[in-house]
Order: C-alpha cells, then structure tokens, then sequence
C-alpha cells in the first residue's frame, strides 16, 4: 500500500479547506502577531511525512508551542481527519515508542530525554486517519455540492403565495385553510380571489421589481459559486478518484502500530533473532489482538524459553541455531531445515555412533507388528520401572547425551523431526506441563533397555503426531 | 419521530367517581383526555403506555371535584423538519397535494413534486409522469421529506418535498387494480 496519493489527497484537502483557519484562542483577537492561518495546512503536512507521533515531538520538530499545536489537533479530531491516543505512560513506555518511530525511519530521530524518570506522563499521540480522511473530504464534497444545488433549485424552499386582489400573502403553512371545495386553486380568506405562488410568478414575468432582481441576481450568484467551485476543487475530486480503488494505509491503533513497528525494527536488526521474533510478533500481535501485549512485550517471555532451551543443548549441541517447537512455526516463514530441527540429528548421527542406529533402526522396522501387541504390557511395566530410574536416568542422560541423540534420531524422517524436539524438551523438561506419558516415554532412551525403548517411541510417536494436529489448529485459528 | 416519555397533568374528578374504583376511572379518564391530543411542545399523544404515580387529591372548593397530579408515561408523536416520512395521499389539487402520516397533515406543493410529473385533471385527480408509469391520486403511498413544519399549540402542520432521491410513491393502489 502505497502512501503517497493519499498523502497528497490529505495535503490537497489541506489547502482545499483549512487555509485559512485560525486557531486562536477566544480571548486574544489581536492580529497581525496572532495570526496563524496556514498553520493548519503546515501541522496536517507534517502529519503526512509521519504515521504516529508523539504530539510534544511534533510540536518540537515544527517548532510550534506544544499548547498551539494541540488546539490545531484537536481541531483536526473534530474534523476527524486525524485519531489521537493519549495514554499514561513511564518513560520506558516512551522509550518503546520511541524505538518504533525509530524503526519506521522517517529520519525523525526523537530525543531521549526525561527517560530517568519514572513518574506516570500522560502523552498524547496523533496520526492521520487516511480511512476517514477519504471518507470525510468526500462527504464534505457532496455536502457543499448538494447545499447549492439545492439553494439553486429552491428545493427546500417552502412556497408562497400572494392574492392579486388584496395583496396577502400566504406561505404554505396555510394550504390546509386555503384550500376551496369547489376547485383546484387556493383561494383568499379575504376576498376569495385565486391565489397566485409567487415563484410561478418569477418564472412567468422578467420585467423585474426589485425583489424579484435581487432574487435572480441571487440565483447568478449562486450558479456562479457552483462553478467556480467545481473549477478549484477539480485537483481534490480527481485525486479522490484516483485514490478510490487503492488500498487506505491503515496503522491500526498506536498499541499495534507500535508493536508492529519494533518487530519489524528488530526482523532487520540482528538477522539470528529474525525469525524466532517474527514467529513470536505472528503469535502476539497478529494473531490475536491484545491490546496489553504491546508493553508487556511477548518476546521477552519467548526469549526466557529460548535461553532455558539453549542452556539445555549447549552442552549437547554444536550448533547455534535454534530448533523452532511446532507452535512457533507459521506458514510463510522461512526456516532453515536446522531450525524445524530436521536435518540437525541426522548430521549428528553421522558424526557420533551410526552403527547402533543402524541397528536400531533395523529393530524398529522388524519388530514393528509384534511391538504393538508387546506394547501395551511392557508399556505398563515400564512405566513403574521407569519412575524409579528416572532420576538415575536424568542425571546418565546428562553423560550420555551424545549417544542418546544419536540413538534417537535415527528413524525416519518425520520420526526424527519429532524427536528432535522432544529431546530438546525432554533435557530442558519442558513438556513437565504436558500430558505425564510423554515425559514417561522419554526417559528410556537414557536408560537404554532396548525393548521398553522401543515401545516408548512408539508412543512418543503417536503422540508427537497428535501434537503435530494441534500445532495446525493453533496456527489456522 | 416517535419518543417515550413521562407527562404530567393534573386530573380533575367528579365526585361520583369516588369509590372502590377510584383509580380505574382516573386512568380511563386519562386515556380519554389525552390519547390524541397534540401539544405544540410534545406533538401528539399516540398511546399511554403506563400511569406512574397519582398523587394526593386535592377537593376543591366549591364544586367538590379532586384534582389529582398523575404522571404518565406515553407513546408521543412528534415530526420534526428533515425527516423523511410515509404518508397517504388524502387530496390532490392543482397546487399540490395533502397527505397524511398518522395524525399529521402534510401539504406538498407543486414545485416540490418532480417536474417530470404533471397534474391531470378530471374525476381522479392525479400527478403522472409523463410515461404515465408513477402516479400520484388520493389514496397513493408516498414517501417524502419534511422540509417545514409549522407547530400551533394544538395542530402541528408540515411542508413535505418528493423532489429528492428515493422519494416518492412507494405503493400506488391504482397500479394494483
């Protein structure tokens, strides 16, 4: 969506319509030194080259009083051509804000002063409405048109009516009085003579009195406004069809503008956080729209998730990027391999212990049949083995790791991605809020008895899948 | 435009109506008096919906009737200038017609009838367009915009215009037959 016809459409209707507005206060009617006209046309320029902006930054950028620049504004909500958003904020909120105007980078740099303090400022915000704006000169437009058009053809004028005879006149308020039973014509409550409407008179005679010339001197008038209307007003009504079939430039709120700004600021900034912050601006702010999201600032919370995870796999991991749990990933994202965590195991497996993945892998294809029916006995047996090992196992995981990961990742394709992710939940115990089975499953490997390890996987693959189902849900609704 | 509001007025009873069913009366009394009647102020009483509250009678002197202050809540019709209306064609003459929405009388001129359409003459005078396809005669339905409106202290009298977009006749019972 391009801006820049609207931006011109919104400087048009600036000269157009509020050239020559002042906006001074009602107590000080000195000219000359007071007079602002124009300033309104300065104020809405500027607003073009911005989208949301603090108002104190504006009125410093124009070097305008903050007091002056906010009457003009206000003006402007009134004409609604501009939203504002006023809010109580500590300077780190001013500060957020700040990073996104930044981001925008519409060389307005804002300065960073007054930050230190923490006492609660009511800030106001504005930003051009280019929805409204369209809407409003538009209407505007048909307003005036509609006025003279009207007044041109004395539509909304209520007749009148005079007696030839005794000179009386009746306006149309009388008609219910007037009218005769005996024919179709109004007649005097005087003398009873016929009533003659007093424009049907203009038309008729152009001989004119004097009221009837003022009348059409009026009219010529009016026709004359009409045109000259229609003649300065041209560059406003071809820009505003011009702009009629483009998409309005919408910034939403200043809450989502913000937030959308700061993503979009820290997508280019450090290209290793790229996407994990895209996924994380899609979860909070494109997804769902939470209003309270934009200060408490989601990622900060992802990024816990992130470190927990990279504590856990430093020490088995070489590699830097990170495996993207399913929830994360959307569609349209662009995701190395490494970070849906598919090709990672598999490169593992080739440095570590290939052969007993060989192995295992052999098993697990064999014995795939006479798993199922074992599983459900040895699952159970297991089970209660398992919750005694599994602290002995936690702490072998933490030796073995290597072996295990390797062990792990050696099924097929989709079995490995599944894995990958499991394992890095598994050290870092994050599927602890999940369903018990899972966490269950996951120990074996550690303790490396071959058959219950077997059967474990299977579940795990089962529920991985059934995970996999949800992960979809979540990113469609 | 109709709005509902609370009114107040002061009943005055006979004596005779004084009994066990003193409070029927003087709602029924209310209904009576004032279902129909047009107050410059208010417009037109439509309907009482509900009495809240009669308060204490006060004898008169004299004549021995109470009067009550009893405060109703009613149904009130009121139109204002701008407002669109539908209406029924109650008179059609050669400098215009009448028209009637509800208990309002409304007079729309000739010049505010569309100039494609002419006034013919005869047993049922009429408004045609010139292809003869709409047709204003008594009895027609119309739509139409009040541009006046003229409020005595107990009529309430408008200027309507079908000269304007979407206005006009909206069923026309000579079509129909």
């Amino acid at each position: 969506m391009s801006l820049e016809p609207f931006n011109r459409l919104v400087r048009l209707a600036a000269r157009a319509f509020y050239d020559d507005i002042t906006m001074k206060g009602d107590n000080q009617p000195k000219a000359g030194r007071g007079d602002n006209r124009g300033m309104a046309v300065v104020v809405l320029d500027a607003l073009t080259r911005r989208q949301w902006v603090r108002e104190e930054d504006l009125a410093k950028a124009l070097k305008l009083h903050s007091k002056q620049l906010r009457r003009t504004l206000r003006f402007f909500e009134e004409e609604k051509l501009v939203t504002r958003d006023h809010r109580k904020e500590t300077a780190k909120c001013a500060k957020v804000f700040s990073a996104a105007v930044a981001a925008t980078g519409d060389g307005q740099k804002i300065l960073k002063e007054g930050e230190e303090k923490t006492k609660l400022h009511t800030h106001s915000y504005c930003c051009l409405d280019y929805a409204q704006v369209h809407d409003v000169v538009r209407y505007r437009l048909h307003r005036m048109k509609k006025k003279l058009k009207d007044e041109l053809d004395s539509r909304n004028t209520i007749q009148e009516y005079t007696c030839p005879n005794c000179g009386k006149r009746y306006s149309a308020f009388d008609a219910l009085q007037l009218v005769s039973l005996t024919d179709d014509y109004f007649h005097c409550e005087n003398c009873n003579g016929e009533l003659v409407a007093e424009s049907d008179k203009l038309a008729a005679e152009e001989m004119g009195d004097g009221d009837d010339n003022a009348r059409r001197r009026r009219r010529e008038k009016l026709k004359d406004m009409l045109q000259k209307m229609e003649e300065q007003l041209k560059p406003l009504t071809l820009q505003l069809a011009r702009v009629k079939d483009l998409p309005v430039p919408e910034f939403g709120s200043l809450q989502a503008w913000e937030a959308r700004a700061n993503a979009a600021a820290r997508a280019s900034g450090d290209s290793s956080a790229v996407d994990s912050t895209k996924s994380s601006q899609g979860q909070g702010y494109g997804g769902t729209p939470m209003p309270f999201l934009g200060e408490t600032r989601v990622e900060v919370a992802l990024s816990g998730v992130e470190v927990k995870e990279e504590d856990t796999e430093s020490d088995t991991k070489a590699t830097a990027v990170k495996v993207l749990p399913p929830w994360m990933i959307k569609q349209g994202m662009n995701l190395t391999k490494e970070q849906y965590g598919e090709v990672m195991p598999v490169t593992k497996m080739d440095e570590s212990s290939a052969p007993i993945d060989d192995k295992k892998s052999k098993d697990l294809k064999e014995d795939e049949k006479s798993r199922q029916d074992e599983y459900l006995k040895a699952y159970y047996e297991a089970l209660v083995k398992r919750q005694k090992e599994q602290e002995d196992a936690l702490k072998k995981m933490q030796q073995e790791s290597e072996t295990s990961r390797a062990s792990k990742s050696d099924f097929s394709n989709g079995d490995s991605e599944v894995h990958a992710e499991r394992q890095v939940g598994m050290k870092a115990k994050r599927e602890d809020d999940e369903n018990d089975d899972v966490e269950w499953e996951e120990s074996p490997p550690a303790g490396n008895t071959g058959g219950t390890y077997k059967l474990a996987d299977l579940n795990v693959e089962a529920n991985a899948s059934s995970d996999d189902e949800d992960d979809i849900d979540w990113e469609e609704g | 435009m109709f709005f509902h509001i609370t009114l107040e007025r002061n009943m005055q009873l006979h004596p005779r109506h004084f009994g066990p069913h003193l409070r029927e009366k003087l709602v029924a009394k209310l209904m009576k008096d004032v279902e129909g009647t047009c107050s410059g102020r208010h417009g037109f009483v439509v309907a009482i919906t509900n009495v809240e509250d009669i308060g204490k009678g006060l004898i008169r002197e004299g004549t021995g009737f109470v009067t009550f202050p009893v405060k109703y809540q009613c149904v009130a019709f009121r139109p204002f200038k701008g407002e669109i209306l539908e209406a029924v064609v109650t008179m059609v003459n050669k400098m215009g017609f009448f028209a009637e929405a509800g208990p309002v009388q409304i007079f729309v001129s000739n010049h505010l009838i569309p100039d494609d359409m002419e006034f013919q003459s005869g047993d049922m005078p009429n408004y045609t367009t010139s292809d003869g396809s709409v047709k204003i005669q008594k009895d027609s339905e119309v739509r139409l915009k009040i541009i006046g409106t003229r409020v005595d202290a107990t009529e309430i009298f408008c200027i309507g215009t079908i000269k304007d977009d979407f206005l006009g006749v909206i069923n026309d019972p000579g079509a129909a037959s």
